[in-house]
């Protein structure tokens, strides 16, 4: 038995947030039908390509184990069998406009609720559902520059820089399944549905909670979350060869913070014990007292007499924490990730195998279910219409009209040979 | 009406006896969800009282962690404190706690000692490193895990070697993002089974997984994440131009938002280039595209750029600050930020919730004071408002 077991997810997003929500429901159990409009997920037409498809990487990861559905240039004749859809789900994500929404003949609103009493509807926008900016586009980049993450990268002056990780919207991903997930708690205790909202700038100011408190009316100015913004970049300590971030915890004494003390005696540099510009005059740690950026040549002195992996040794060794700055590949194949299992083969189709992480946390008592091979546009459109009780002549006349496109329709794949 | 009490898990109890950001925001999480979060801090208190910056001398990292949950202060390592703890532990459906690894059997409170009270507990254990594995008793903190997982290495002007987020906490409340997503799933699961289970939740799975698309190309296509400036490896347009005044933020994720981006620079034949005729070409050929792009938006200001690109149905914006963003119609229309008119340290703002409930709304409550509900929170326990125990365990 899986966490989920029997919940049909129906979705209709692209990118990265609405996917990788409805991904992890699966990992969990859940059935998903992807519904792809004309143009297709832009995800999938995305760098890098997986080789041996016409999708990229990040489609496959995200979609894979859905079955899609594809609308074609005429979606208004579909919309009995997006209806049927409906009816018959648990949860409905999606991330497209009203507009578009009403063209497959779906139209949230009161009525809504009333045509699917028992639907979980998880509306992902880039902006929020109410206010100026809820019909205007976003995106990743767009998003982080909004809620001011760029701010903490980089020089202010130079060009922008931004995370690279696609932190907005693997955030709303988050929070969409857990909506999902709370939303079907609520639905077992009064067998009613509903519809939740995230949003990309929400998510994000979200997971800026410390920094909002940070900034409300402090104290004075101390602490990375009010100087942060105007810090230089921070590139991690020179040692011998790569850089390093450490940090030493626990209480300072009136001997110092124990294994720091230990640390600096060791690295030859007792002389900055008792210099009053370190944080409790050298004895807590470099911290984030004001003059750490001017102290850093001194201790890198003696840290670049040591090779990045026995300096972190060596910090661990007193108590301290500390990591080199992995490169991902270095990160997935380090063997902390491999003892915790994260890297899984599974099925890309045509007997091919690929990697994918797993479900990023672990159950005592059950196993999600990672499944394999991400699905053409369209790839199962007949079968969910024959599933839904619509009869070949039918189906065969809603393709001609342009309603639905399957995969075996021509024009459903239409890249041109040089993007795949 | 307490807002949290209306939320989708209203009726569920919570033990929260984690410290510093990803276990508590965990708890913080479930508390806006409706739940009724019960804080256990030591008698020393949750380290983060003392983390600056502090308002009116309260840490404002405890105050944002630490919403919408009661507080109550027990000494766990005392024989009579780690009793009570597994009483108020049998009375809740949810444990969450993110000592380093090994530490919670010497208190007596893993799950197995757990799971015999209370059948049907979720137990939550957030870690560092995972609980196996050479570095899993190591210790950990955010720009450690920033370091460990990549996610530093892919920030940063071009040819850079690294950047850092200097911005810490970000990776600990991803964290907490993952646990409160595997909590819910289990939660869900004991509807059907009526078991619990414990859940394990890693820093190092949350940096992972919040960098999902930049590992899927990783895993999928071997491309290693590096630093771009603003640029991104999946997409073109998709970065910061200098206009005539401040920095443009721009995306064209598809067919028709490239026309429209086109359209806005006033290169309509750039759209039937075959150089960029599909978005890999236009990744492929980044560089010749940008030659083109970046001096026509240098001539002219931000506000001209923002009217033509929203016009044409590109995505673009400016980067804000909080002086700026606090104030913006569309973060205060969605209530994405909250302000707490606290008891003792003033108005602090914190983040709204994330999720926006139709039918069971959520909402944002202050941090009890440390120990404010001891009394009865153990009263309650013991059958008696101001019994001995709860006496001699408060702070």
């Amino acid at each position: 038995m899986s966490m989920i077991e029997g919940i049909r997810v129906v979705e209709f997003a692209e990118g990265v947030a609405g996917p990788l929500a409805a991904v992890r429901l699966s990992d969990l159990g859940a059935r998903v039908i992807k519904i792809e409009c004309a143009q297709g997920d832009w995800l999938r037409h995305a760098s890098p390509c997986m080789p041996g498809a016409e999708y990229s990487a990040a489609f496959f990861e995200l979609n894979r184990g859905k079955r899609s559905l594809a609308l074609g240039p005429h979606p208004q004749g579909a919309t009995q069998l997006v209806d049927g859809l409906l009816e018959r789900a648990d949860v409905f994500i999606t991330d497209r406009s009203e507009a578009e929404l009403k063209q497959a003949g779906i139209v949230p609103g009161d009525d809504f609720g009333n045509r699917y009493p028992r639907l979980v509807m998880i509306a992902i926008s880039p902006w929020g559902r109410r206010g100026p900016w809820a019909a205007r586009k976003g995106s990743e980049l767009t998003a982080q520059a909004m809620a001011g993450y760029t701010r903490y990268l980089g020089v202010h002056g130079q060009p922008a820089r931004r995370l690279g990780a696609d932190v907005a919207s693997a955030g709303t991903g988050m929070f969409a399944m857990q909506a999902a997930l709370a939303a079907l708690y609520r639905r077992k205790r009064d067998g009613k549905g509903q519809r939740v909202d995230v949003s990309l700038l929400n998510s994000l100011i979200s997971m800026k909670s410390i920094h909002l408190a940070a900034q409300s009316d402090p104290d004075k100015y101390a602490g990375p979350r009010v100087g942060g913004a105007n810090n230089p970049p921070e590139q991690g300590w020179k040692t011998a060869d790569e850089p390093i971030f450490f940090s030493f915890g626990g209480s300072v004494g009136a001997e110092g913070r124990p294994g720091w003390v230990a640390f600096i005696k060791e690295t030859g540099l007792s002389h900055l014990l008792d210099d009053p510009r370190c944080d409790k005059s050298g004895r807590s740690s470099t911290g984030f007292g004001a003059y750490v950026h001017a102290l850093r040549p001194e201790y890198e002195k003696a840290f670049t007499r040591y090779p990045a992996r026995e300096l972190a040794e060596r910090i661990r060794c007193h108590t301290g924490s500390a990591s080199v700055y992995l490169r991902a590949d270095e990160t997935l194949a380090h063997p902390q990730t491999r003892a915790l299992d994260i890297v899984r083969e599974v099925d890309a189709g045509d007997g091919r195998k690929a990697r994918i992480r797993a479900f990023p946390a672990r159950f005592s008592r059950l196993r999600p279910a990672l499944r394999g091979n991400a699905p053409l546009r369209g790839e199962h459109t007949a079968e969910i219409a024959s599933e839904l009780g619509f009869d070949s002549a039918t189906l065969d006349r809603l393709l001609a009209e342009g309603a639905l496109q399957s995969a075996a329709t021509p024009e459903t794949q239409q890249l041109p040979a040089a993007a795949r | 009406m307490d807002p949290a009490a209306r939320g989708p898990l209203a009726g569920i109890r919570v033990m929260d006896v984690s410290i510093m950001a990803a276990g508590p925001w965990t708890g913080a999480l479930l508390g806006m969800l409706g739940a009724e979060v019960i804080k256990v801090e030591p008698p020393a208190g949750d380290g983060t009282r003392w983390v600056m910056p502090t308002q009116r001398g309260m840490g404002t990292n405890f105050i944002a962690m630490n919403v919408n949950k009661k507080d109550i202060v027990i000494d766990m390592k005392s024989g009579e404190g780690r009793e009570t703890a597994m009483a108020l532990a049998s009375t809740c459906d949810i444990f969450i706690q993110n000592f380093r690894v090994g530490v919670i059997e010497k208190l007596g409170l893993d799950y197995e000692t757990l799971r015999n009270v209370s059948p049907r507990l979720i137990y939550c254990a957030i870690s560092g490193f995972g609980e196996t594995g050479p570095l899993a008793r190591a210790g950990c903190a955010d720009p450690i895990m920033q370091a460990f997982s990549g996610f530093a290495r892919s920030n940063g002007a071009p040819g850079d070697e690294v950047e850092a987020f200097r911005f810490t906490g970000f990776i600990d409340l991803a964290t907490a993002a993952v646990a409160t997503e595997a909590i819910l799933a289990a939660l869900l699961e004991r509807e059907a089974s009526g078991e619990g289970q414990k859940v394990e939740v890693s820093m190092l799975e949350a940096a992972l997984e919040i960098q999902s698309s930049r590992i899927a190309e990783l895993l999928g296509a071997g491309l290693v994440p590096h630093a771009r400036g603003s640029e991104s490896p999946a997409i073109a347009p998709d970065r910061a131009f200098q206009s005539q005044d401040h920095e443009i933020f721009v995306t064209a994720h598809d067919d028709a938002e490239w026309r429209g981006f086109c359209a806005a620079i006033e290169q309509a034949q750039l759209a039937e280039d075959p150089r960029f005729a599909t978005n890999r070409l236009r990744v492929a050929n980044v560089p010749e595209l940008y030659a083109i792009v970046a001096p026509l938006v240098r001539a002219r200001p931000a506000i001209w750029w923002l009217r033509v690109f929203k016009r044409h149905g590109v995505p673009c914006g400016l980067a804000h600050h909080f002086e700026i963003f606090r104030h913006h119609s569309q973060v205060a229309a969605n209530d994405m930020i909250a302000r707490l008119d606290t008891r003792d340290w003033g108005e602090v703002s914190v983040a709204g919730v994330p999720w926006h409930f139709e039918r069971t709304p959520c909402g944002v409550t202050p941090p009890a004071r440390p120990g404010e509900n001891t009394e009865e929170i153990l009263g309650a326990l013991t059958g008696s408002s101001n019994s001995g125990t709860a006496a001699s365990v408060r702070g």
